[in-house]
Formats: structure tokens, C-alpha cells, sequence
């Protein structure tokens, strides 16, 4: 008899601690996915939201624009950049710091109209951003380039202009000549620098990297090369679609007696950065950049001189 | 005195009695789990569709935002901006004649902004005429490109249009006052 109350017992129990450790397994398990779901969620919000506090750096007659951005938690921007489609897209990943470890992502947020030039991640509290134009030889686009409160850039005996430029920033990480501790010291031409700027290329990591303008020079020094050489394309595409623009607007306005002999030069240059943005092949390590740079100054001085009908 | 068989009987009986109670007991705890873990379900499946119904609406506010912030610079975009085609370089100055130029080759450009739609109305002389390559000295509205979904009411930005005229062989800058109008997309 007291052998078979005990079984009784026993089976109770038995029955409800399997049904009681399932529904609480089942509760543990649900309870995490809802975390790991709430994580993306604040890494993809956190991602919009970067993007979109980057409409306002939009120039119209700046040559510089600048703002900073503080988060929360300690956050890793990583700038990813696609060249597929018409324009090619920019690629923000967040990952923030929670309970000591990085949170994974996956989560793309796109944007088809920014060019962020930064290293393949970025990573602090506070991000500094600043914006200058690109003109090939009318605007592209306006770069940003984004760098963490973290990292400190050095620049050694600029250039007047680029010195002036860089003080009047007033960004605590871009130093002149008094370098900090760790700082990375950039160089105009040779010298003993983690990046040395020479007239239309830079030497980093043992790379050369070759540029056309300020705007592409900082987007050199700032970004990796696979960001650099993507971003590069994604304006080519821009440039591209640009010149064609430009081209019927000059088609549009002629009849009004506004003429302008940039018709062959603008499809020249269409024809041009439609090759390099659909290359296979490294542009921004051979000069063929520079080539196009030659053409892009020879159709600027023709839209100069014609002053009553320029087209940009 | 009772005999041996009717011990057993009443034995058997008392026992099966036990085992229906035990039974009873168990239906009752598996009714009563049951019950928990359906509860349980269902706040969850209540606590998941509030989470997803607040995601819908912290994007559409992220569309709204994005509209919001992007109306005030649109106009200093190279595909709209005058540059320094009308003397020197202005600010929220919206070239027409690139923009009619810009509406014909609109395909590629439906997913650049990250908006729904994007149109230009003329503040004075008001008309609700939209433009086209034959009349537009005369048109009022600029239908830069309009995407079919649900939009959340626009965004705008007084700008100046500007376009080159002629007269007499004289060729001159025509600014007039409009409006940039963004819309978003609602997500809801």
C-alpha cells in the first residue's frame, strides 16, 4: 500500500516537472529570441538614424560642412558599399556593446544616395563627420567622411589651404603639425608618416591609392582601400549619369539660343567613367583616374567660358 | 465475520476508487498546465504583435524624418541644384530646365532619394497644369517621379525654379517661387 502512495505521488510530481521544465525551456528560449530581435532592431534603428542625421550635411556653396554624433552605448559603424545597380548603394552595420560582447548584425541598412568614406569599421562613442563636395568638373556628390573621437590624424606640414581648411573644421581628432601620442601622422610628401599625400596619389600601407581633388585626397586618407575603391566606382556611376544630364539639358536649352560645344566632351566623359565604374579591375591603383581628371579639367574651362549659358 | 473473497472484493474496490482519484488528479493538473501554457502563448503572441506594430511605426517615423530632413537640402542636390548656371552660386535654387531633363530619365532614379514621391509646384503664377517639355513656360507642377504606395502627408521647402528665357535674341535668368514637396512612404 505504501509502496503504491509513493508511486502515485511520484508520477504526479514526475509529470509536472517535465511539463514544468518544457514550458519553462520553452519560456528561457523565447525570452532570448525576443532580446537577440530587440538587439537587431536597435542595431538597424541605429543604423536609419545615422543615415538620416546625414541629409543635413548636404553643401550648396560650403566647401566643408561638419557635425558630430554621440550614442549610447560603445558602437562599431561598419561602412560596407555595393557597386550593383544604377547607383550602387552605402551599406551601414551597426554593432553595439552589450554585457561586454559585440552584438552580431546582419541587418543592411541601404542608402543610395550617401558616399561615407571611414575605415572598414569605426568604433566609440562619439563620431566626428564632416562633408565636402566632389566636382568632376560639375558637383557629384558630397563625401562624408566619419572617424571616431577615439583616433586621432595628425597632419604634418599641409599645404596652406588644406591647413586652413582642417583649423577652421575645428574637429578635436584632426590635428596640425602637434602631434598627439598614437595619432596617425600623415605627411605632404615623403617622410616618416603611417600615410604619406604626394599632387594626385597617396602611399598607405604600401598601397597607392591616386585621387582627384581635396575631396577624393581626404577620402583617401581617411578610408580603406576596398571602401575607397567602391565609393570611387559608385561616384563614377554618379558622374555618368551626370554628364548625360547635363548633355540633354544643353540639347533642351539650345533652341532658347543658349549654345554650348560641351556636347562631344560630355559624352566623352559619360563614356569614360561608365568604363572605369564598370571595371573589374583596380582604378584607384592605376592613373587611369587621372586620365579622366585631364578631360574633366579641359570640359570645366569650356563651361567657365561660357559665361552667359553654363550649364552647372 | 467476513470471508477471505469478501476482504479481496472489497480490497479491489477501494483500490480502483484510489486509482480513479489518482486519475482525476492527474487530468486535472494535465487541464490546468494545458491552460497555463496556452495563457502563456497568448501574451506572448500579444507582447509580439505590440513589438511588431511599434517596429511599422518607428520605420514610418524614420520615413518621415528622412522626408523631413531631406526637403530642406534636396534643392542642393546636383541633380536639382542651379549651381552657378543663373550668375553665382544660390542657395535652395532648383534648376528647371534640368529637372524637365532629370523627369525624362526617371527610371534610375526611383529608389535614390529613399522616398515616395517628389514634386515641384509653382507658388506664383499658380496653375495646376503639369509640366511637360512643350509647355512648360506656362505649367504649375513639376511631377518629378510619384511612387503607388501609401503616402503620409508631404514635407516641403520654398526654393526658387529657375530657367533660361529668351526675348528679342536676349537671353535671360527667369526665377519664379515654388515649393519642393517630399512625401514619405507610410508603412502601417
Amino acid at each position: 500500500m505504501r509502496k503504491r502512495g509513493y508511486l502515485q505521488i511520484s508520477f504526479a510530481w514526475l509529470f509536472a516537472i517535465i511539463v514544468g521544465a518544457v514550458i519553462l525551456f520553452f519560456a528561457i528560449f523565447l525570452s532570448t529570441k525576443l532580446i537577440n530581435t530587440e538587439q537587431t532592431t536597435l542595431d538597424a534603428k541605429t543604423g536609419k538614424q545615422i543615415g538620416i542625421l546625414l541629409n543635413p550635411l548636404e553643401t550648396s556653396f560650403e566647401s566643408v560642412k561638419t557635425t558630430s554624433f554621440t550614442v549610447p552605448a560603445e558602437t562599431r559603424i561598419y561602412n560596407k558599399c555595393k557597386t550593383e545597380g544604377n547607383f550602387g548603394s552605402q551599406i551601414i552595420q551597426i554593432s553595439q556593446k552589450s554585457f561586454n560582447k559585440w552584438t552580431e548584425t546582419d541587418i543592411d541598412v541601404s542608402f543610395y544616395n550617401k558616399y561615407i568614406f571611414s575605415e572598414e569599421y569605426v568604433e566609440g562613442k562619439k563620431f566626428y563627420v564632416f562633408s565636402k563636395p566632389f566636382k568632376f568638373p560639375f558637383k557629384v556628390a558630397d563625401l562624408i567622411y566619419i572617424t571616431s573621437s577615439l583616433k586621432d590624424y595628425c597632419f604634418i606640414k599641409p599645404p596652406e589651404e588644406i591647413e586652413e581648411e582642417i583649423l577652421n573644421l575645428n574637429q578635436k581628432n584632426l590635428l596640425v603639425d602637434n602631434c598627439s601620442e598614437g595619432s596617425v601622422k600623415v605627411c605632404f610628401g615623403f617622410g616618416d608618416c603611417e600615410i604619406n599625400v604626394y599632387s594626385d596619389y597617396i602611399k598607405k600601407n604600401e598601397e597607392t591609392i591616386s585621387f582627384e581633388g581635396d575631396a577624393l585626397m581626404y577620402a583617401a586618407i581617411f578610408s580603406d582601400k576596398e571602401v575607397y575603391e567602391c565609393q570611387l566606382k559608385r561616384l563614377l556611376k554618379r558622374t555618368e549619369h551626370l554628364a548625360l544630364l547635363y548633355r540633354n539639358k544643353a540639347k533642351f536649352i539650345s533652341p532658347r539660343g543658349c549654345y554650348s560645344d560641351l556636347n562631344s566632351d560630355l559624352l566623352g566623359l559619360n563614356n569614360a567613367a561608365k568604363s572605369l565604374s564598370e571595371s573589374d579591375e583596380d582604378i584607384s591603383g592605376s592613373g587611369d583616374l587621372n586620365y579622366v581628371g585631364s578631360l574633366v579639367e579641359l570640359i570645366k574651362d569650356k563651361n567657365e567660358a561660357n559665361k552667359g549659358c553654363k550649364l552647372w | 465475520m467476513k470471508t477471505k473473497r469478501q476482504k479481496s472484493g472489497i480490497l479491489t474496490r477501494l483500490s480502483l476508487k484510489s486509482q480513479t482519484k489518482a486519475q482525476l488528479k492527474i487530468q486535472q493538473m494535465a487541464f490546468m498546465l494545458m491552460a497555463i501554457t496556452l495563457f502563456f502563448v497568448l501574451a506572448g503572441m500579444f507582447v509580439l504583435v505590440i513589438k511588431f506594430a511599434g517596429l511599422k511605426e518607428s520605420a514610418t517615423l524614420l520615413e518621415e524624418e528622412n522626408a523631413m530632413l531631406l526637403v530642406t537640402k534636396l534643392a542642393n542636390s546636383p541633380e536639382f541644384s542651379c549651381g552657378e548656371a543663373f550668375g553665382s552660386n544660390r542657395i535652395n535654387c532648383v534648376d528647371f530646365d534640368k529637372v524637365m531633363m532629370l523627369k525624362e530619365n526617371i527610371d534610375k532614379y526611383s529608389k535614390f532619394w529613399g522616398v515616395a514621391s517628389i514634386e515641384i509646384r509653382k507658388v506664383f503664377p499658380k496653375s495646376q497644369e503639369i509640366c511637360t517639355a512643350i509647355n512648360y513656360k506656362d505649367c504649375g507642377v513639376i511631377e518629378v517621379f510619384s511612387k503607388d504606395v501609401n503616402s503620409l502627408p508631404p514635407s516641403s521647402n520654398f526654393v526658387s525654379l529657375c530657367r533660361k528665357e529668351s526675348e528679342d535674341g536676349k537671353i535671360y535668368d527667369k526665377c519664379e517661387l515654388a515649393k519642393l514637396i517630399v512625401g514619405s512612404e507610410d508603412k502601417r
